[in-house]
């Protein structure tokens, strides 16, 4: 059923992209990027945050009238308060986007699960970080979301009177809270490019820029909506007061849409759930490659007395899955005679994929159910047969 | 695999022989091939379905041509969209080096192509082979 549902989607998928092609050339289509553009906005949150950061007064008297200040007087500054805003919607809108072609196009299972399992933690950090920006503005935006989140994390078992202490830097609102609302903004933001290096440590050439044309287009249409629609504060927060509900970016506040139909506890589990869930997507599915309806080729295989240690097949792989190591005794060939170094496979990168086979000029490489010269031969044959016989 | 290839009705008269490789991630291949290889409808074009089109040596291509073949092409998926990220991009590099390396040895580097054609585009596809057919047609290659 899963299964089944994965491969239409898929279909769909790929359809979808099938019709963007005939709008946009091949190498345009922005879902082809959406990694790229995650990055983008990510860029720009943090060129556009540093700005921001220059202004902003964390504490309970200041935070409110600093934003203003910035919004109001600052010249450009309800430009950099726009984007800011924007792109972390976009921003989020392109992980998502990430993270369901990845899964409906078959990218994130076997060698490629470390990506996956960095993705998820991504999207929870970067989820946290964008909650915690909307506390920074201290209105009643703010309010309602930091006392809905305590009383979430004051449901937790055992530890939520902590956890929620330590959200708040005291069992309330207090001189310290903004602070530290401050650091659960920029602190998670600068974590992000932790986990992007796991996201991208057994890649190759990873993709992490789209073309300059969507560069260009998404700064405009940044630009033109942080303008038009200025991002604006609610009331300044009042102590004591209990603010009603607010227009929020459901997309990623979701949880506290939820809150107003279910304790906010139970959406906090809910989150908890969701998150663990994706953890273990890569390995839901185990399947023999006849199931997935793919062929299994073998991983890749050095044939030693060959290899002339050249490092083709090292730069084309796309995994990292070969490794080049000093050459222990040299090779057979004439070309591998003098090497100094060594392809080596590393087997649990290999998605058997074939590349660094086109890449070997040598003969140094083999997928074991697809050879070379079983392909040679079929090469020849295919290039031989015989004309149709019309006398 | 029979010795000798079963000639359909539409086998056409002279066509030259192409050798294509295919990769399993772009074009469905369900009833795109007949029993020994060749695409439906096409009998002179054969096709090896790789695991990637990165896979292809250009080595192959050229073999195709020195073999008789009047052309050889690989398809990918759409630029962008490679399932290995990477495979068609460096096919279209490697496709492009063969070319000059081609050129240098006098032989038309026409008769070399490269295609991304994604899992819906079959009768696209089977449109370009076939014009890649009619353009290698009269590149001269051996019979």
């Amino acid at each position: 059923m899963y299964r089944r549902s994965l491969l239409s989607l898929q279909s769909a998928t790929l359809r979808l992209d099938t019709w963007i092609n005939r709008v946009l050339p091949q190498d345009f289509n922005p879902l082809y990027y959406t990694g790229g553009l995650a990055n983008l906005f990510l860029t720009l949150l943090v060129v556009s945050g540093i700005l921001i950061f220059l202004y902003y007064e964390p504490s309970l008297e200041g935070a409110y009238a600093s934003v203003e200040f910035l919004t109001r007087d600052v010249p450009y500054g309800v430009v950099f308060r726009g984007i800011h805003r924007y792109a972390a919607d976009a921003y989020l809108v392109a992980i998502l986007l990430h993270l369901f072609r990845n899964w409906f196009t078959d990218r994130y299972r076997e060698a490629r699960d470390s990506q996956w399992l960095s993705g998820m933690f991504l999207l929870v950090v970067s989820g946290f970080a964008g909650f915690t920006g909307y506390l920074l503005v201290w209105d009643e935006r703010s309010q309602l979301l930091a006392s809905l989140t305590v009383q979430a994390l004051r449901s937790v078992p055992l530890v939520g009177d902590w956890l929620a202490r330590v959200f708040l830097g005291g069992p309330g609102v207090n001189d310290t809270t903004l602070p530290r609302f401050l650091f659960l903004h920029v602190g998670p933001a600068m974590t992000l490019y932790v986990l992007l290096w796991w996201h991208y440590v057994r890649l190759r050439h990873p993709k992490i820029w789209p073309p300059s044309v969507w560069v260009l287009f998404s700064l405009g249409l940044l630009f033109i909506l942080a303008s038009a629609l200025p991002a604006t504060s609610g009331r300044p927060a009042q102590p004591g007061a209990s603010p009603e509900g607010f227009a929020v970016d459901w997309f990623f506040l979701w949880p506290y849409v939820l809150a107003r139909w279910m304790a906010p506890g139970w959406a906090l589990a809910l989150v908890v759930a969701l998150v663990a869930s994706g953890m273990v997507v890569p390995y839901t599915l185990r399947e023999t490659p006849e199931q997935r309806g793919v062929r299994a080729l073998g991983q890749a295989v050095v044939v030693e007395e060959n290899c002339t240690g050249c490092e083709l097949c090292y730069y084309d792989c796309p995994y990292n899955a070969i490794y080049m190591v000093p050459s222990p005794y040299p090779g057979k060939s004439r070309a591998a005679a003098n090497r100094k170094l060594l392809a080596v496979v590393v087997d649990s990168r290999c998605v058997e994929c074939g590349i660094c086979i086109g890449a070997c000029p040598f003969e140094a490489l083999e997928l074991p159910r697809m050879l070379d010269k079983d392909v040679q031969q079929r090469i020849q044959r295919g290039a031989r047969a015989t004309a149709p016989v019309s006398s | 695999m029979a010795t000798v290839p079963d000639r359909t009705p539409q086998a056409q008269e002279g066509a030259p022989r192409v050798v294509g490789f295919l990769c399993d991630w772009a074009v469905r291949s369900e009833g795109l091939l007949n029993a020994d290889d060749t695409l439906v409808g096409m009998p002179h074009v054969t096709v090896i379905r790789v695991p990637c089109s990165g896979f292809v040596k250009p080595g192959w291509l050229e073999l195709a041509l020195r073999s008789g073949a009047a052309g050889a092409f690989v398809c990918g998926c759409p630029m962008g969209d490679c399932l290995n990220r990477e495979g068609n991009w460096i096919m279209e590099d490697r496709i492009d080096q063969l070319r000059k390396r081609l050129s240098r040895q006098k032989v038309d580097p026409e008769r070399v192509a490269f295609f991304a054609f994604g899992l819906h585009e079959r009768e696209a596809f089977l449109r370009a082979v076939a014009e890649f057919v009619d353009r290698v047609r009269g590149s001269g290659g051996k019979r």
